[in-house]
């Protein structure tokens, strides 16, 4: 009898402690699986840092590359011919005409002068591609000064609510990409001669709004192909940053552009 | 972590001589008992100090041990076992085992637990304490209860002992990769 109740006490007592070293078990791999998700989920965020980083660098060169561009076509339209028909002017002047000498020295005075005009412009252009240097609104007032030189556009700038104390320059390039890349969008397709452009802070966000009288689109009716690389590539940066972009456009009734980011 | 071995060397050759010797052992593993608490108390107390000001928590486990242990002292005196120390200071120890791996779970930063050395220090300690919880609690019932000419604790112990030094081992290998590469 006492033999049995041995018998039954130890293996009480085994299967007691088996049990007390499984629940260790357990806890060692719950903590190992935790923790292989928490490598996952650094790698991803490594990866998603690699990607951001990419897009910023990706972006700082575009805009870039659309500072060139206005510079260069600036200079060929503009400052080259400006600069031409003054020498032109110079070289047609006859001393042995005094009057009509001074009339072209004057007309070639006022001609350089202009050109010193549009070359101060492109210097604050460039400027506004060192988007570290101006900050955001000076470079989006750059850049709009530089459109409305063409005489084709009136545009209205609006800017509301106090930036941050500190600001994220990531966040100011990818806006101004936007800009730049709606601008572009506007000067090719849109035939607009009004464009509202409203850089706000308000709260946590950041918000830029650009409105324009062309003819606009139907977001529904364009097939993908032609939805073009622009309107997807702002989608895209808005989104890196955790924000959105709203489009709003109608045949014949212009187009509104929403940019909403949270800032800083 | 060397002294402490060879005190764990010293009384397990002392016990089994004096048993050999038929004389009382038990005094002993409570001299042993001290040195134990004290050892792993601070242990515990380095590895938690990676997360948290552990020296009140281990101070208070380290009062609660002591108290308990005076008690067992004062109730049946020097020569027996002290069980009930054993079983609180099991309880204390497997808390700070919980709490380190809860600690450890919440810390957003990623390491590499298979190299960790004291991650498999706490999983030997965690097995040891946790698996002679049945044991400790027990004590009383199953002292006379054997297999093959030991008592069944032999064969359980021997078993935990085995885990013990073995996730111990594994955790000093960790630390020597950690200091050579």
């Amino acid at each position: 009898m006492q033999k049995m109740a041995n018998n039954d006490i130890k293996e009480l007592i085994i299967i007691t402690t088996l049990i007390f070293l499984l629940a260790p078990v357990f806890i060692l791999l719950y903590v190992l699986v935790y923790n292989r998700r928490k490598a996952k989920h650094a790698e991803e965020k490594v990866q998603m840092k690699l990607a951001f980083d990419a897009e910023i660098v990706k972006t700082q060169l575009e805009v870039q590359e659309q500072t060139m561009q206005n510079i260069g076509a600036d200079l060929h339209d503009n400052i080259g011919q400006l600069l031409s028909l003054s020498s032109l002017t110079l070289n047609s002047i006859k001393l042995d005409d005094p009057a009509k000498a001074q009339q072209k020295i004057e007309a070639a005075i006022d001609l350089t002068g202009r050109s010193i005009k549009e070359m101060r412009l492109l210097g604050k252009l460039l400027q506004g591609d060192q988007l570290m240097g101006v900050g955001l609104s000076e470079a989006i007032c750059n850049q709009i000064n530089w459109m409305e030189k063409s005489g084709k556009y009136q545009v209205n700038y609006l800017h509301e609510g106090e930036p941050p104390a500190s600001s994220n320059l990531d966040k100011d390039l990818i806006i101004f990409r936007i800009l730049q890349e709606v601008m572009n969008n506007i000067i090719k397709h849109s035939l607009a001669t009004r464009i509202d452009i409203k850089l706000a802070y308000i709260g946590q966000n950041m918000q830029l709004a650009i409105d324009d009288n062309g003819i606009g689109f139907d977001a529904g009716k364009l097939p993908a192909a032609q939805m073009g690389m622009g309107l997807q590539n702002m989608n895209k940066r808005a989104k890196i940053v955790g924000g959105e972009v709203f489009i709003k456009s109608q045949a014949n009734h212009g187009t509104q552009i929403n940019v909403v980011i949270p800032y800083p | 972590m060397v002294l402490f071995m060879l005190i764990t060397c010293i009384t397990e050759i002392t016990g089994e001589l004096l048993k050999k010797g038929h004389h009382h052992n038990q005094w002993v593993y409570n001299i042993f008992l001290v040195f134990e608490a004290s050892f792993t108390s601070l242990m515990f107390g380095t590895i938690l100090g990676k997360y948290i000001n552990s020296k009140p928590l281990i101070l208070s486990g380290l009062a609660l041990i002591t108290l308990v242990y005076i008690y067992d002292l004062t109730n049946h005196g020097f020569l027996k076992f002290n069980e009930l120390t054993t079983t609180v200071m099991s309880v204390v120890f497997v808390i700070y085992s919980c709490y380190y791996y809860f600690l450890l779970i919440n810390d957003e930063h990623y390491i590499d637990l298979k190299r960790n050395a004291p991650f498999w220090w706490v999983a030997g300690a965690l097995f040891f304490y946790f698996g002679s919880t049945a044991c400790n609690l027990f004590f009383d019932v199953i002292k006379d209860v054997g297999i093959a000419g030991h008592n069944i604790t032999y064969y359980i112990f021997a078993a935990l002992v085995v885990i013990l030094y073995g996730c111990w081992s594994y955790s000093f290998i960790c630390r020597k990769w950690l200091t050579t590469t």
